[in-house]
C-alpha cells in the first residue's frame, strides 16, 4: 500500500490557480525527486505536506492516516527548507535535538541520537556552535539532520542543495542516497536540477500546470517523456526541438523525412518533433555512406564533462546539437567543416504541437 | 469497519478543532488590544457628542442638543482665534527652532569619537526629563528672586526681564523649555539617519574636491528629507497639543497669552464646568491632528519598510 | 573632510561645549540646588560653591517637609511609588496584550487587525484630553476614578500602541519559516511562540518595554484629570507640593531630582534601544 497519497489536491491563492486535481502516491521507502521549472509550485506542494499551508481541495493521507486539517506538529513529517531555517539563537545540537524535545525523548536518548546522526553528517564537531558560526554546508547538514534525528516516517526535502557550493553539492548528491537508506525514510525530495533528481530519485516527479505530468523511474523519464515540458527538462544539453508534419507515416526533421512503421495508416497532422544530442551521429568524408542525412556545416566544438557538443547548422539556417566523445571531436574539429546529420527513426519523439502531449510512434 | 476508517473516524474531530482554531488565533490574540480600542472608541463618540450639547456642570438643566452651535460661535469668539494663533505659532516655532538646532547638533556629533558617543548618550537626558517636570526645573531657575538665569540675564543688562510672569516673554520662556526637552528628539533620530546613509556619494564628493557647503546641500539633506519629514511631522503632533510644559508653567497665562488648544481645553472644562465647549475645542485640535497624525503614518511606513528590508 | 583646519574645529568645538551647556546645565544646577540649605540658595549671587546638605533628602523621605515656621506633612515618596507601580504594571499589561497582538498583526493578513493597529495608532496621537474628559465622567460612575486600575487601564493609550507596532516590525523580520521549522519538530503553536518568536523580537521587545515605561512615568495629563493623591505620580506629586506655599527650594530640586532618576538610569544603561523606540522602529539605532 502507499505510504504518501495525495488526492486531487487543488491550491489557489486569490485568482491563482497553482493546483489543480494533483495526484501522486509514494510507497513506504522510496524516495521521490519532485523536478520542475521554477515558479511551479513544487515548495509550495510539501507546505502543503506539512501542514504549513492547507489545500482547497483534496485529501493528503500519510501511512493510512488523513492529515488534511492536522496542525504541522501532528504530522510527524520532518522537513528540511531550502533557506535552512535554523533557530538563530539555538546552538547546532539544540536545533537537530528540537524534534526530539517536541517527542519528550530523555536527555540521554537525546544526546545519543544527536551524535549518531551528527556524526553520519560530518558535523559532530560544531555541535556547540551558533547558526551563524557554521558554514553554509555546515547548516544544509544541520538542518538535514535536524529533519532525520526523530525518525520521521515522511521526510520532505527542499530543495536542500541549492544554496550550498557546487562542490558540496556533488559530495551531498553521492552521499545522501546512503544516509536517506540509513534512516529508512519515505522521501520527498524537490529540486531544479535534473541531474540531482535522477541521481537521488528512484522515481522522478515532473510537476507541471497545477500537476504531476510524469511520475516515472529516472531513465524512462528520460527516454520516454510524456511532454515537450518533460523532455526539454531532462537533458543536457538541451533537446532538439522543431514544427514538423506527420503525414503517411513520415516525419521531417528539417526537411529530411524519416519513415516510422508505426504510423503508417494515421492522418496528416501538425507536430513538433524532437531528438536529443548524443542520438545525431555526424559522418563526414562520406562516411555516411548510402543513408539518408541532412547536410550540416559545423560551426562549434565545445568540450562538455567527457564529451562535447557540437553545434550544426543546416543550409536553410537551423541549428541542431550533436553530442560525440572528445577523441571524436578533435578529430571533426580539424577536419572539414561540412558534414552529415543521421538521425534514426526509432530515437525521434513525436509531440502534439497544440498540446505538447507525446504522440506514441511504436 | 476495517482499521483505516476507525482511525479516520478518530482522528475527524481533532482534526476539524484545530482548523477551527487556526483560522481564529489570529482573532484571539488581538482580542484584549481589540478590547481597548472600543474602550478609546467609547469615550471618543462620547466626546463628539457633548461637543453637539449645550452642556455646563453649573447648569444641568439647560443641557441640550445644540447641533453645531458650539464650532458656529467659534467663528466670531476672539477666544478661540487666539487659541488657533497661538497654538499654531508655538507649533511653528518650537519645531523649527529644534529641526535647526537638533539637524546642527547631529551634523556636529556625526563622527563617532569617544567625545562624541559621550555627549551623544548625556544630551539625551533632557528628553527622558517629564516635560512638566522639566517646566518645574526651569521655573525654578528662572525665579525672579533666586534664579540663575534671573541672575545672568540680569547681569547682561536685562534687570526687567520676567520670563513667564510677563506677557511679552511668557512664550519665548515656554519654547524655551520645549526646545530644551525635545531637540534631544530630532537630534537622535537625525543622527540615526545621517549615520545610516550610504557613504559612497560622499567618498565620491571627497574625491572630486566638492566644496562642503555643495556637499551639505545636494547631497547629505537630499537624502537626510525622509528622516527630517518624518521627526519634524511627529514633534509637530506633540508640539500642537503641548499641555504638560505650559500648564506647569503658567496655567496658560499670563492673561490668555499661553491658551493653547488643550490648556483652553482644560480650563473650560475644570475651571468654567462647560463641558459642550470644551469638547468643541477638542474636536477641532483633533481634526488638525488627524490630518498631522496620517501624514506621520504614512512618512513612517515608508520610513520603516526601508529600514527592515535593509536589516 | 577639507574643513580641518583649526579654525574650524575650534568653532565646531565652542559649538558643541555651547550646546552642551544649554541641555546639560539645568540638570547640573538642579542638582547642585538639592544639596543646599535655603540660605544658599537665596544668596545673590548664586554660587556653585557651597558646603552640600543631605537634609533635603532626608526630609523628602521622611515626608516632612519645612514649611513657613511650620512642617508639612507631603508624601512625597508615596507619588514616586505611585510612578513606579503605574509605570510598570501598565508596562507589564501592555507586554501581555500587546506581544501576543503584535505576532497576530505581523503574521496574520486580516482586515480587523490592521484596523485595530491603525486606529491605536491614530489614536496614541489624538489629544489625550478629548478622551479624559468623558472618561472621567465613566470612571466616577464606575468608580474607577483615583484607582491604580484605573489608570492603568487608560496609560494604555499611551503604552499599548508603542508596543504594538514597534514589536509588530520585529516579527516582520523574523522569517516564518523558522516557525513552521519549529512546528513541523512537532511543537505547539504556544511552544513556537514562546520559544521561537519571542525570543528573536526580543531587542524590539526591550526597546519597546523600555521606551513605553519613560513615557508612562513622564505623562501628566492621565492622572492630573483621573486620580487625586492617593495614587497620582511623581509629576503631578511635584506640581502639587512646588505650588504649596513656603516650602524650602532646596527641597523642591530635591523632589525634582529624584523623579527623574528612574528614566535617567534607564536610558543611560538602556541607550542602545531608545532610538528604536522613539522612531518607533522606523530608524535603527
Amino acid at each position: 500500500m502507499s505510504f504518501l497519497i495525495l488526492d486531487r489536491l487543488t491550491k489557489s491563492f486569490g485568482a491563482l490557480k497553482i493546483f489543480d486535481g494533483l495526484s501522486l502516491s509514494v510507497n513506504r521507502g522510496e524516495t521521490v525527486a519532485i523536478c520542475s521549472p521554477s515558479g511551479s509550485g513544487k515548495t509550495l506542494l510539501l507546505r502543503l505536506i506539512a501542514g504549513i499551508y492547507e489545500p482547497d481541495a483534496g485529501e493528503i493521507v500519510i501511512d493510512g492516516r488523513p492529515v488534511t486539517g492536522l496542525a504541522p506538529d501532528a504530522r510527524g513529517i520532518g522537513m528540511a527548507f531550502q533557506n535552512f531555517a535554523l533557530y538563530p539563537h539555538l546552538s547546532a545540537f539544540e536545533n537537530i535535538a528540537s524534534p526530539l524535545r517536541a517527542r519528550s525523548v530523555a536527555a540521554p536518548e537525546i544526546e545519543r541520537r544527536v551524535r549518531r546522526v551528527a556524526e553520519i553528517l560530518k558535523i559532530g564537531h560544531v555541535l556547540q556552535h551558533l547558526p551563524r558560526e557554521l558554514s553554509n554546508g555546515q547548516k544544509q547538514r544541520t538542518a538535514l539532520a535536524r529533519a532525520i534525528v526523530a525518525d520521521a516516517r515522511l521526510l520532505l526535502l527542499d530543495d536542500p542543495l541549492r544554496n550550498v557550493d557546487a562542490k558540496l553539492r556533488y559530495e551531498m548528491r553521492q552521499e545522501l542516497p546512503r544516509v536517506l537508506r540509513e534512516f529508512e525514510a519515505t522521501v520527498l525530495y524537490v529540486t531544479q536540477d535534473f541531474r540531482e533528481a535522477m541521481a537521488l530519485g528512484q522515481r522522478i516527479g515532473v510537476l507541471c500546470d497545477g500537476g504531476f505530468v510524469q511520475v516515472d523511474r529516472p531513465q524512462r523519464i528520460y527516454s520516454d517523456p510524456s511532454t515537450i515540458e518533460v523532455a526539454r527538462l531532462f537533458g543536457d544539453p538541451t533537446i532538439n526541438l522543431y514544427d514538423s508534419q506527420l503525414a503517411d507515416g513520415v516525419v521531417s526533421l528539417l526537411g529530411l523525412g524519416l519513415a516510422l512503421p508505426g504510423c503508417a495508416g494515421a492522418a496528416r497532422r501538425p507536430c513538433r518533433v524532437a531528438v536529443r544530442p548524443e542520438h545525431v551521429q555526424i559522418a563526414v568524408n562520406g562516411e555516411a555512406g548510402e543513408r539518408a542525412g541532412l547536410p550540416v556545416t559545423i560551426e562549434a566544438v565545445t568540450p562538455l564533462n567527457q564529451n562535447a557538443v557540437l553545434l550544426l547548422h543546416t543550409a536553410a539556417g537551423d541549428e541542431l546539437l550533436a553530442t560525440t566523445t572528445l577523441q571524436r571531436a578533435e578529430a571533426l574539429a580539424c577536419g572539414p567543416r561540412e558534414a552529415v546529420a543521421l538521425v534514426r527513426p526509432e530515437h525521434l519523439l513525436l509531440f502534439d504541437r497544440a498540446t505538447g502531449a507525446r504522440i506514441r510512434t511504436d | 469497519m476495517t482499521t483505516q476508517d476507525m482511525t479516520q473516524a478518530a482522528a475527524l474531530p481533532a482534526r476539524r478543532r484545530s482548523g477551527r482554531m487556526r483560522a481564529l488565533l489570529p482573532y484571539l490574540l488581538s482580542l484584549p488590544a481589540l478590547v481597548v480600542t472600543i474602550g478609546i472608541l467609547i469615550p471618543f463618540g462620547t466626546a463628539v457628542y457633548y461637543s453637539l450639547q449645550r452642556y455646563n456642570l453649573a447648569f444641568p438643566f439647560t443641557r441640550g442638543f445644540i447641533g453645531l452651535d458650539n464650532y458656529a460661535q467659534f467663528v466670531t469668539d476672539p477666544a478661540f482665534w487666539n487659541t488657533v494663533q497661538i497654538s499654531l505659532l508655538y507649533t511653528v516655532v518650537t519645531v523649527g527652532v529644534e529641526l535647526a538646532l537638533g539637524l546642527s547638533m547631529a551634523l556636529l556629533l556625526q563622527h563617532r569619537t569617544p567625545v562624541n558617543n559621550l555627549l551623544s548618550v548625556l544630551l539625551i537626558l533632557p528628553l527622558m526629563t517629564a516635560p512638566a517636570i522639566a517646566a518645574l526645573m526651569w521655573k525654578l531657575m528662572t525665579n525672579p528672586n533666586f534664579g540663575v538665569f534671573s541672575y545672568l540675564v540680569g547681569l547682561a543688562g536685562f534687570t526687567e526681564f520676567r520670563w513667564a510672569s510677563s506677557p511679552s516673554t511668557a512664550l519665548f520662556t515656554v519654547v524655551l523649555v520645549d526646545v530644551w526637552v525635545y531637540t534631544p528628539f530630532m537630534m537622535i533620530l537625525l543622527l540615526a539617519g545621517l549615520r545610516s546613509l550610504p557613504r559612497q556619494p560622499f567618498e565620491a564628493a571627497e574625491l572630486d574636491g566638492v566644496p562642503a557647503s555643495f556637499v551639505f546641500f545636494r547631497i547629505t539633506l537630499p537624502m537626510l528629507t525622509p528622516y527630517i519629514i518624518t521627526a519634524s511631522l511627529f514633534r509637530m503632533l506633540d508640539a500642537i497639543q503641548q499641555f504638560d510644559i505650559i500648564y506647569a508653567m503658567t496655567q496658560g497665562g499670563p492673561g490668555d497669552r499661553l491658551m493653547v488648544f488643550q490648556v483652553q481645553a482644560y480650563l473650560e472644562a475644570f475651571t468654567f464646568t462647560n463641558i459642550g465647549r470644551s469638547a468643541a475645542f477638542l474636536m477641532v485640535l483633533w481634526a488638525i491632528t488627524f490630518i498631522l497624525s496620517n501624514l506621520f503614518i504614512k512618512q513612517w511606513l515608508k520610513l520603516r519598510e526601508r529600514t527592515h528590508r535593509a536589516a | 573632510m577639507q574643513h580641518t583646519s583649526w579654525h574650524w574645529r575650534l568653532f565646531k568645538g565652542i559649538c558643541l561645549a555651547l550646546i552642551s551647556l544649554f541641555f546639560l546645565f539645568p540638570i547640573l544646577w538642579v542638582l547642585l540646588m538639592s544639596f543646599q540649605t535655603n540660605e544658599d540658595i537665596l544668596r545673590v549671587p548664586p554660587s556653585p560653591f557651597f558646603t552640600p546638605t543631605l537634609d533635603n533628602y532626608r526630609a523628602l523621605i521622611a515626608g516632612e517637609l519645612t514649611g513657613a515656621g511650620s512642617t508639612l506633612k507631603i508624601a512625597y515618596m508615596k507619588n514616586i511609588w505611585n510612578s513606579f507601580v503605574l509605570s510598570a504594571c501598565s508596562v507589564l499589561l501592555s507586554l501581555l496584550l500587546g506581544v501576543p497582538a503584535a505576532y497576530a498583526f505581523a503574521r496574520y493578513r486580516f482586515r480587523l487587525g490592521e484596523n485595530i493597529a491603525f486606529t491605536l495608532l491614530s489614536f496614541r496621537f489624538a489629544p489625550p484630553l478629548l478622551v479624559l474628559l468623558p472618561l472621567l465622567l465613566y470612571f466616577q460612575d464606575l468608580g474607577l476614578y483615583d484607582t491604580y486600575f484605573g489608570l492603568i487601564w487608560v496609560y494604555q493609550l499611551i503604552t499599548l500602541p508603542l508596543i504594538l507596532w514597534i514589536v509588530r516590525g520585529y516579527f516582520e523580520d523574523v522569517s516564518p519559516d523558522i516557525e513552521h521549522a519549529y512546528r513541523i519538530d512537532g511543537h505547539s503553536w504556544l511552544r513556537s511562540f514562546l520559544k521561537i518568536a519571542v525570543p528573536l523580537a526580543r531587542p524590539g521587545i526591550a526597546a519597546a518595554a523600555l521606551l513605553a515605561f519613560i513615557f508612562a512615568w513622564n505623562n501628566f495629563v492621565f492622572a492630573l484629570i483621573l486620580g487625586s493623591s492617593d495614587v497620582q505620580p511623581v509629576t503631578v506629586g511635584a506640581l502639587a507640593f512646588i505650588t504649596a506655599s513656603g516650602i524650602q527650594y532646596g527641597q523642591i530640586a530635591a523632589g525634582l531630582v529624584l523623579s527623574v532618576i528612574p528614566t535617567f538610569v534607564l536610558a543611560l544603561v538602556m541607550q542602545r534601544y531608545l532610538v528604536e523606540g522613539l522612531s518607533l522602529g522606523a530608524v535603527k539605532g
